[in-house]
Parts: C-alpha cells; sequence; structure tokens
C-alpha cells in the first residue's frame, strides 16, 4: 500500500516537472507572467511529492519490506538502524531517488527567494534546472525504479522483478533481504555519498543561472555570478567534503593504506571540483574588473558536465575501475542527456557570445588578473592531464585495439608538478595587488614568508636527507603558510595600532570585517594542510609485511609489533570476525594495543579488512591482519606507517570552516547581495 | 579549450569572427569526439562481463619463461587471476592466494596469474615481494584481458575442469573464499 502511494506521488512528481519545465519557457519567451508562475508552483511541488517516495523507501528500507526488491537488495535484519535509513543511497535505484529529491529541493529553495532585478532570469533558471530535474526523476519513474516488487511466476527458476503482478505469478515475500555491499556497511556510508551529492547536483543552480543569463541577454551584466556566488560556495564546499569523507573511508576499509588511487571514480569527483575550484576564483575578476566573462561561462558548463560525466562513468562501467557498480539500463539514457546538455549549452554560449566583452583588458603581467589567468590555465591543465588518463584505456582500446591502462604513476608524474605550481601560486597572488604592481612591492610582502620558508626547509631538510625532494615539499607548505599567516599578521597588527584592540579582538574583527577575503585565506590554509598530508604520504610511507609467531615481533619504522593471540567470535550485521590482539610499541614501552580484523561477511560471502590504527597528529601506524594459519599460532600483518597523513583531514576541517566563514552573511551589508557592479567596485577599494 | 579569456576588445570585428567560427568548430569537434568515443564505451560494456560458456582459451609465457596454454589444462581446475603492481586491491588478495596455491600444488589446480598493463620492473618486484611461485606472466597486447572482457583488477576466472568458465570474482578474494570454490569445482566429475 505504501509503496504504492510512493510511486503514485513519484508519477505526478515526473508529470509536475515536466510541466514546469515547458511552462517555464512558454511563459519567458512569450511574456507570459501567469505561466511562469505556475511553473513556479509546479516546480515548488516537486519538492514534497518526490518528499513522499524517498520517506516511503526509507520507511520500508527500515521495517524490512522485502517484498520491494530495491529493499530485498540493499537491506537486511541484521543491519542496524542507522544503516538501514543510509541505504536509501546504498544501490542504483534509491541512490537515483534521492539524487533527484536533492536537486529538486535545491531548485525549489532558490525558488522561493525573493527575485527582484533578476526576475527575467527565472523562467529560464526554472526551465534549464527543471529540465534536469525532469530527467532524473523519469530516470527513476522509468529506469530505476525503487518501487518493482519481487514476484515468482510459475514455474520460473528466477524471481521477477515488476511493478505491477505478471500473469500467472505470486507475489513473493523474501524472509530476508541481501543487505548492503559490506564495503558500504562502514561509518563513511552515512556522510561520503549525501556530500557527495550535494556537490554535484548543486552545480546545476550556478549552471542554470549562467544558462538563463546567457538565454536572456542578461549576460552583459554579470549579475548572476553575484547572485549564484554562495551557491557555488555551497556546491563545491560539499564536493570537497565528499571527496575528503571519500579518501578517509577508503583510508579506513580498502585496507591499503593510502586515501587516493588515481581510480576513476575518484578521478570523476576530482575534475568538476577542479574546473568549479578554477571558476570560483575566475568569477572574482569578473566581479572585480569585468574580466573573463566568456571563460566563466565555459568554465560553469564545463563543470556542469564533467559532474554529469563523473555521474556516468561511475554508474555505467564504461570506464573500467576497481569499484564495482550494477550495470542498468541507465547508461543509454544518460548517455544522451549528457550530449543534450553539453552540445545545447555550447550553442547557447556560441550564439550569445558577443554579449561577453570584457570590460578591462590585462594591464601588466605582475597582477591579481594575471594570477588568476595563470592559476586558472593550471587548473585546467591539471584537469586535462587528469581526464587524458581517465579515458586513455577507451582511446587505446579504439586506436591500437589494446586496452592500455595508465596507473598512478602517469597521474602523479604529470599532475604533481602542477599542483606544486598551484600551491605556490596560492602563496603568492594574494599579495599581488589588483591591475597591477611593481616587483618591488611585491617582493617586500614575499621576502619574509621566503625566508622564514628557506629556515624551516634547511633545518627539515638537515634532518630528514635521504628526501631530498620532500625538502622542496616542506619548503613549499612553510612558504605558503606563512605567506597567509603574515596577512593575518599584519591585519591584525594595523587593527591594533589604529583601534587600539587586543590581538584576539583584532583578529575576530578583521574577520568579522572581510570575512570573504578572510575566509578565503583559511580555505587556502585548509589547502596547505591537506598539502602537508600528501607529501607525508609521498615521501615518508613506510610499509613491511610478514608472517610472525605468538610472542613473535615485525618492526618498521621505529615500532614494533608483538602478536599476541588470535581470536575468532561472531559479530553483529552477520560477520564472523577473526581478530589479531597485538602490542604497538616504540622503541621499548607499550604504547597501544591494537586489534586489527577481518570480517567475513556469512551470506555476501565477503571479507572486509579492518585494520589497528594507532594515530597522531604525526604519523599514524597501520596494521592489518592479511593472513592466519589455522591453528591460529601465527598471523601475517602487513604494517605501514603513513606520516603526516591526518593533517588531510584536519585540512578538511580547516577548509570547511573558512567556507562558512566565506560565505556567512553579513547581516548589516546584506543588501550588497543585489547591487550593480560599479557599486561593488567602489566598496571594495 | 576556448579562446583566449583576454584581450579582446581590442581585436577587430572581422578576425574575431574568424577565430570564433575555427574555435567553434574545434570546440564542437572535440564535444562529439568525446560523445563518440563514451557512444562506443557504452557499447561495449553493456555487453556485459563473460562469467559462463566455454573459458575463451590464451597462452601465456612466465615471466620465468614457462609457457602455458589453456586448453591443454583439460582435467584440471585453473584459476585465473588478473592482477597488477600498481593496483592496490590486488596486494590484499596476493597473500592469500600465494597460499591456496601452495596448498593445492599437485592436486589438480593450476593457478595462472595474469599481469595486466604492467612494467615488468615493477611485476617482478611484486612476485618477488609476495614470493609468488605459481606461473605469472604479462598479458601481451591485452588479449587475454579482452577475451575475458575484464572490467579491472583484481579479476578472478574460475574454469573448470572440463574447460567452462564456473563464475568470476570481481575484487580482491579473501580467506576461505578461494578453497571453497576450489574445493567445489575439484569435486566435479570429469570426464
Amino acid at each position: 500500500m505504501l509503496a504504492e502511494i510512493g510511486l503514485i506521488s513519484l508519477t505526478i512528481a515526473f508529470i509536475f516537472s515536466l510541466y514546469a519545465t515547458f511552462a517555464s519557457v512558454y511563459g519567458g519567451w512569450r511574456g507570459r507572467l501567469l505561466w511562469v508562475e505556475s511553473a513556479r508552483n509546479a516546480a515548488l511541488l516537486v519538492v514534497p511529492l518526490l518528499t513522499i517516495p524517498v520517506i516511503v523507501i526509507v520507511y520500508s528500507l527500515y521495517t524490512f519490506d522485502f517484498s520491494l526488491a530495491y529493499v530485498y537488495d540493499v537491506s537486511s535484519r541484521a543491519m542496524s538502524p542507522f544503516l538501514r535509513v543510509a541505504a536509501l543511497w546504498g544501490g542504483q535505484q534509491g541512490s537515483v531517488l534521492f539524487w533527484a529529491w536533492l536537486m529538486a529541493a535545491f531548485v525549489g529553495i532558490v525558488l522561493l527567494r525573493k527575485w527582484d532585478r533578476d526576475r527575467e532570469l527565472m523562467p529560464y533558471v526554472i526551465f534549464v534546472s527543471m529540465l534536469t530535474t525532469t530527467f532524473f526523476v523519469g530516470v527513476v519513474l522509468f529506469i530505476t525504479n525503487p518501487f518493482m516488487r519481487l514476484w515468482h511466476i510459475e514455474g520460473a527458476a528466477e524471481l521477477t522483478q515488476a511493478l505491477f503482478q505478471p500473469l500467472t505469478s505470486m507475489p513473493y515475500l523474501p524472509e530476508d533481504g541481501n543487505g548492503l555491499n559490506p564495503l558500504l556497511r562502514h561509518f563513511g556510508m552515512i556522510g561520503h555519498p549525501p556530500t557527495t551529492y550535494l556537490g554535484f547536483t548543486g552545480f546545476v543552480i550556478p549552471f542554470a543561472f549562467a544558462m538563463a543569463a546567457l538565454i536572456t541577454g542578461q549576460s552583459r551584466r554579470d549579475e548572476w555570478i553575484l547572485t549564484t556566488r554562495r551557491w557555488t560556495l555551497f556546491a563545491w564546499i560539499f564536493l570537497s567534503i565528499g571527496l575528503i569523507l571519500g579518501g578517509r573511508w577508503a583510508y579506513d576499509v580498502l585496507g591499503w593504506g593510502g586515501f587516493w588511487g588515481w581510480d576513476p571514480v575518484e578521478n570523476a569527483m576530482l575534475m568538476p571540483w577542479l574546473t568549479g575550484t578554477a571558476f570560483l576564483h575566475s568569477v572574482m575578476m569578473t566581479e572585480k574588473r569585468g574580466m573573463m566573462k566568456k571563460w566563466n561561462m565555459a568554465l560553469i558548463i564545463l563543470t556542469y558536465s564533467l559532474s554529469l560525466f563523473g555521474t556516468f562513468i561511475t554508474r555505467t562501467g564504461v570506464i573500467s575501475s576497481v569499484h564495482a557498480f550494477a550495470k542498468t539500463a541507465l547508461g543509454p539514457a544518460f548517455f544522451a542527456f549528457i550530449g543534450f546538455t553539453f552540445l545545447g549549452s555550447m550553442t547557447i554560449l556560441y550564439l550569445r557570445w558577443d554579449t561577453l566583452k570584457s570590460d578591462h583588458s590585462l594591464e601588466s603581467f605582475i597582477s591579481r588578473e594575471a594570477a588568476f589567468v595563470l592559476q586558472n590555465m593550471l587548473f585546467l591543465a591539471v584537469t586535462f592531464a587528469v581526464f587524458w588518463g581517465t579515458v586513455f584505456p577507451l582511446i587505446s582500446e579504439l586506436v591500437t585495439g589494446t586496452k592500455i591502462t595508465v596507473g598512478p604513476p602517469y597521474f602523479q608524474r604529470v599532475t604533481g608538478p602542477l599542483f606544486f605550481a598551484l600551491v605556490l601560486l596560492m602563496g603568492i597572488a594574494p599579495l599581488v595587488a589588483w591591475r597591477k604592481q611593481a616587483a618591488r612591492t611585491l617582493g617586500k610582502a614575499i621576502w619574509f614568508p621566503f625566508a622564514a620558508s628557506l629556515g624551516i626547509a634547511a633545518i627539515w631538510g638537515a634532518s630528514h636527507r635521504m628526501h631530498p625532494a620532500s625538502i622542496f615539499g616542506l619548503w613549499l607548505v612553510a612558504f605558503v603558510l606563512s605567506a597567509i599567516l603574515a596577512e593575518f599578521w599584519k591585519g591584525v597588527q594595523a587593527r591594533r595600532t589604529t583601534r587600539n584592540e587586543n590581538p584576539f579582538t583584532a583578529l575576530f574583527n578583521l574577520i568579522g570585517r572581510n570575512h570573504r577575503r578572510y575566509g578565503g585565506y583559511i580555505i587556502h590554509l585548509g589547502v596547505v594542510l591537506i598539502a602537508t598530508g600528501v607529501i607525508g604520504d609521498a615521501y615518508f610511507k613506510q610499509e613491511t609485511q610478514g608472517t610472525i609467531s605468538q610472542g613473535e615481533v615485525l618492526s618498521v619504522g621505529g615500532y614494533q609489533l608483538e602478536f599476541r593471540e588470535l581470536l575468532g567470535y561472531p559479530g553483529s550485521d552477520g560477520r564472523q570476525i577473526v581478530e589479531a590482539v597485538t602490542s604497538l610499541s616504540q622503541d621499548g614501552p607499550i604504547i597501544r594495543e591494537l586489534t586489527p580484523r577481518r570480517d567475513y561477511f556469512v551470506v555476501q560471502e565477503q571479507p572486509v579488512t579492518v585494520p589497528g590504527v594507532y594515530s597522531t597528529p604525526g604519523v599514524d601506524v597501520y596494521v592489518m591482519l592479511i593472513g592466519w594459519d589455522d591453528l591460529g599460532t601465527s598471523a601475517t600483518f602487513k604494517i605501514y606507517v603513513n606520516s603526516l597523513i591526518n593533517w588531510v583531514w584536519i585540512g578538511g576541517i580547516v577548509m570547511i570552516l573558512g567556507t562558512m566563514i566565506a560565505t556567512w552573511s553579513n547581516p548589516a551589508r546584506r543588501e550588497t547581495t543585489y547591487v550593480l557592479k560599479p557599486e561593488v567596485l567602489t566598496s571594495q577599494p | 579549450m576556448t579562446q583566449q579569456p583576454i584581450n579582446e576588445q581590442e581585436v577587430p570585428s572581422s578576425p574575431t569572427a574568424k577565430s570564433k567560427k575555427i574555435g567553434l568548430i574545434i570546440a564542437f569537434a572535440v564535444i562529439l569526439a568525446l560523445l563518440g568515443l563514451l557512444a562506443w564505451g557504452l557499447g561495449k560494456v553493456q555487453a556485459g562481463p563473460r562469467e559462463s560458456g566455454m573459458a575463451p582459451d590464451f597462452t601465456i609465457t612466465g615471466f620465468d619463461g614457462r609457457t602455458v596454454t589453456l586448453s591443454e589444462l583439460r582435467g584440471q581446475v585453473v584459476i585465473v587471476n588478473f592482477w597488477a603492481s600498481w593496483c592496490p586491491p590486488c596486494r590484499e588478495e596476493a597473500a592469500y592466494l600465494e597460499e591456496t596455491w601452495r596448498k593445492y600444488e599437485g592436486k589438480g589446480v593450476v593457478f595462472i596469474g595474469v599481469d595486466w598493463v604492467d612494467t615488468e620492473k615493477e611485476a617482478l618486484a611484486y612476485i618477488d615481494e609476495f614470493d609468488i611461485t605459481y606461473l605469472n606472466g604479462p598479458d601481451i597486447g591485452t588479449r587475454a584481458a579482452q577475451a575475458y572482457n575484464i572490467q579491472g583488477v583484481p579479476e578472478t576466472f574460475f574454469v573448470a575442469k572440463n574447460g567452462e568458465l564456473r563464475g568470476v570474482h570481481i575484487g580482491p578474494l579473501a580467506s576461505p573464499q578461494l578453497d571453497e570454490k576450489i574445493e567445489k569445482l575439484l569435486a566435479e566429475q570429469y570426464p
């Protein structure tokens, strides 16, 4: 009964979104306000209409309604309540529904805002965003419907999935479900998929505004950029969080001691993040100087298309990946939609090319503008390198008939120097003034961080001579860090002298008065911390593997692991656990008891390695149980000593903090969201 | 990608129009080429991986010079494992594979390690690291990988005594999956 309500609601949602799509564009084209209003109302109604099927699925997952094929697939009696709810996005059908719902909710929130000067954009914002929403709702309804039931047709060996009862069939109600893939039964399952989806779907808003601005010719004014700034940052930070949580998850459950493997699925998510980051910076050029307008348009189209592309390759398995995904009929529909979106938006951009004239041209190569152009080029170069490596197996197979996959070394070698240059630029660019700057003034701003970082790198280098490349990395990180901190220092000093504030009040007010700028610096700070973690991962990782008997010791990097005993016991979620009790010591005293495990999920016949980790800010000792003999007297362990890896996660938290500050709405200056550009120019010295 | 974003306003209109046209043609050609590539890839994927029927035959020459042809191994259970030294999940199963091989060596079971898109130096280091003793060789021209339409590494195919495929395992194997599978296949009657 409930499932039927969900299905009906889903069907109505599809009709309404289809209606909103066409009514809005008709209203906009003919100038009929009533049609636009009606489209807006329909689009708003889609949100509750999609909420109903989402609630129904969550409820069915929670209450074990195994008559639904989806529930049978991803839920099981052994699963904990929170995992049963998270199973909403644990499989294809549920996750596409969840995706459509998020997108509809975003569109709904945008439509509820006050439409003032950009009223003309509204019909086309509705059109573009609802077209996308319609596509996803359509996919849920027609291709990956989560309300399919299980039926047993007389004489058939296998169960049939169908929405309605096939002839000569009986409804089938399994006793228990298969449950989520064991790798997904992790804390990361709560955070990683939803944040990723928020990031991917969030980009539809700036994209829709950009398209609307182009269609209406409003692209002459750059208001769409101001209007969507927070949306872009919002989508971007969730994509960032999704990337970091995904890395953390991989680190915790995939058991190879790393967090980034350059797998196509990871790359698929990295690419829109890269172009999105470039976009976030290039819009500042338009906002402050009226430059790079065409570029922005191209970037947002690229970002949005890449996020669709990412979804496409992860969902269809077009590019081989170590991640296994179910294959469905989603592929052709998705392919058609990507083609339509990409070609359609490029055509619109072409038709409106002439409305996007720059107000200024580049005045000097030592200027913030030049730094932004360089930064954008670098970001695109990284994107291209990643893209090339990701699709290379396809290209090589097409051209030579041989599938050649480029492994992580390709990505590391090609993107490493580019990322190095980007981080360096991140240290210098904020010190460079808009328009032009004398090299001498820039030198004045840079000498101190430069000298400080050289000092730090020298001290570091003296004690870590075996990795010369790491000294460069550490120098870079130290330089950018001191450049950013120097900016805070200068700001605080200025307030202290002019306003007589104590350092803490000064810092607080400094950030409060210019939250965009200092929020940006804090995001940069987070990136530097992540870079530190990556350097640690690249140069200081140590590993060993060995089989030891009870009482014996395996050592690596100054740590000793003693194997004490092997335990076996049944765990929750229907798993059999084999756990090794070990103690970790560092040159003498025992510092921690570690219990690396191997969980065997009986129903799924799948094992999951759960590492034992000793974690400190400087170092992670990551121990995996790889094998054991039948008597439990000896066991094989793999140990990684991962230096600095925790700074990746800490950096992620700092980035979130910075984004919150950067997007913080200043009550006193709330009006500025809608002012025209000239006033923005004058208010920003 | 598109045109140079700066300095447009000084350029006279006619060259702009021309360069715009060329830029446009390039941009659209790139997009169409990309879409074509995806369509082709999609068509292949929709065909799906091989899981049943006769196992495609292949011959592999090991790093140590030994040569083996699958069709000559009738009567024995064959485990074909695709791996690569750059693949982290492969490392996870390597020790278990070797351990299982030693357990079943000489008992009517053959292990074949197919090293997929790899470099010999790293591959040999990998074999050395895990002390792998069963036959391992490079998949020259990725012929075996294509015949089995693998989706990635590690992937393990199980070949019954009569040469038929009895399923594939995607992702790393762990105790006791392989043992169970081998026991099941060994129990089959042949001929």
